[in-house]
């Protein structure tokens, strides 16, 4: 039996990834044109903001997944959604390795 | 600096949407050697370009409908841990290791694409109507070991290299585990935004990061790839993709001489 066709629970996630791509777009290009009034440019809060939406994105991704799994009482791929959560957080935390 | 790094995105991400080649494999060697980004820079900043690429894209795919979230999401559980693990790693890699590895991965992947005669996307692909009612016949994904187990390496080789590891995920996917290619490609590009993401954390963490080349980049392959996305039923994919790859090598010897520069 094929896994797909469940039209909402598609849109929801396609909402979740074209609002983190929309957004980070336009925060960068903020942050762009901020810089281009300044000379001996620094890297500025607002494109900082802009990758950090962007690295989020795919998490809160993961998130939704997660809650319209748990809420349809697909707990099997509600946990394993839950599982990938866990190691993209983790990935956060354990971030050294510099020498 | 700031112009050449939206225009290199835009080039970039073009080319990815068009050839269905994503955009990392060019940026990080083109930051490392003309922008003079150092290598493990080079790969955490192109990073942030092929989530761009993956949220943009694969927000499309999902609209078609084509999506196997439930596949996706049991195969990230091994390319996010395989991706955060080697993203890690890297940061105790020698940088001169790095780049060659990246000239040996440019140079493989060239000579693959060659190889197959120039053909890297299915031919479904090309369907640019979203809306067209798209048939699917039923299918089961099989053989979920093995497929778990290529998903570890592809997203080791995504946290190693920057890159969103697609060409090893679709091939598993449509002959091992029989799923249908335009689902495995559809699926595929789903799992890069989660696979990278879990990388880029720990680069962005270990600062290796450049967000003000992160930004213009980024801001470049959202247009590129939105604009390429919509030309790519008009092109004809197989001159670009002769084009990228000449690219490739070209990028690939210049590596390699630049790596040999550094050691002598």
């Amino acid at each position: 039996m094929s896994q797909l066709r469940e039209p909402a629970f598609d849109r929801a996630v396609a909402l979740v990834l074209r609002i983190g791509a929309f957004g980070c777009f336009f925060v960068m290009l903020a942050g762009l044109i901020d810089g281009w009034f300044m000379t001996g440019r620094i890297p500025s809060d607002i494109e900082r903001a802009g990758v950090l939406l962007m690295l989020a994105t795919p998490v809160v991704r993961v998130i939704v997944a997660c809650f319209l799994f748990f809420r349809e009482k697909d707990y099997k791929y509600g946990w394993i959604s839950l599982g990938v959560l866990i190691i993209l957080l983790l990935g956060s935390v354990f971030g050294i390795g510099e020498h | 600096m700031t112009f050449l790094l939206l225009v290199l995105g835009f080039c970039a991400g073009l080319l990815g949407a068009l050839t269905g080649i994503g955009g990392g494999v060019l940026l990080t060697p083109i930051l490392s050697l003309y922008f003079g980004v150092p290598i493990r820079e080079a790969i955490g900043t192109s990073l942030v370009a092929v989530i761009t690429t993956s949220a943009a894209s694969s927000s499309i795919h999902l609209q078609r409908h084509t999506t196997d979230i439930r596949l996706g999401m049991t195969l990230e559980l091994a390319t996010a841990l395989g991706a955060g693990v080697m993203a890690y790693l890297v940061g105790y890699f020698n940088r001169n290791f790095l780049e060659g590895l990246f000239a040996a991965f440019l140079l493989y992947s060239a000579i693959m694409i060659l190889s197959k005669g120039g053909k890297v996307k299915p031919e479904d692909e090309s369907s640019p109507d979203v809306n067209a009612d798209v048939v699917i016949p039923p299918y089961e994904p099989k053989r979920y070991l093995l497929g778990l187990s290529a998903s570890l390496v592809a997203g080791a080789l995504s946290g190693l290299l920057g890159i969103g590891g697609g060409p090893i995920k679709v091939p598993v996917m449509f002959i091992f585990m029989e799923v249908p290619l335009m689902v495995a490609t559809a699926t595929s590009n789903f799992m890069i935004g989660v696979t990278a993401a879990a990388s880029a954390m720990v680069y962005y963490r270990r600062g290796d990061i450049l967000v003000q080349v992160a930004a213009p980049l980024a801001v470049g392959v959202f247009v590129g790839s939105l604009l390429g996305a919509r030309m790519a039923p008009r092109i004809h994919t197989k001159i670009v993709v002769y084009l990228l790859v000449g690219v490739m090598f070209y990028l690939a010897g210049h590596l390699t001489l630049h790596l040999l520069k550094g050691l002598l």
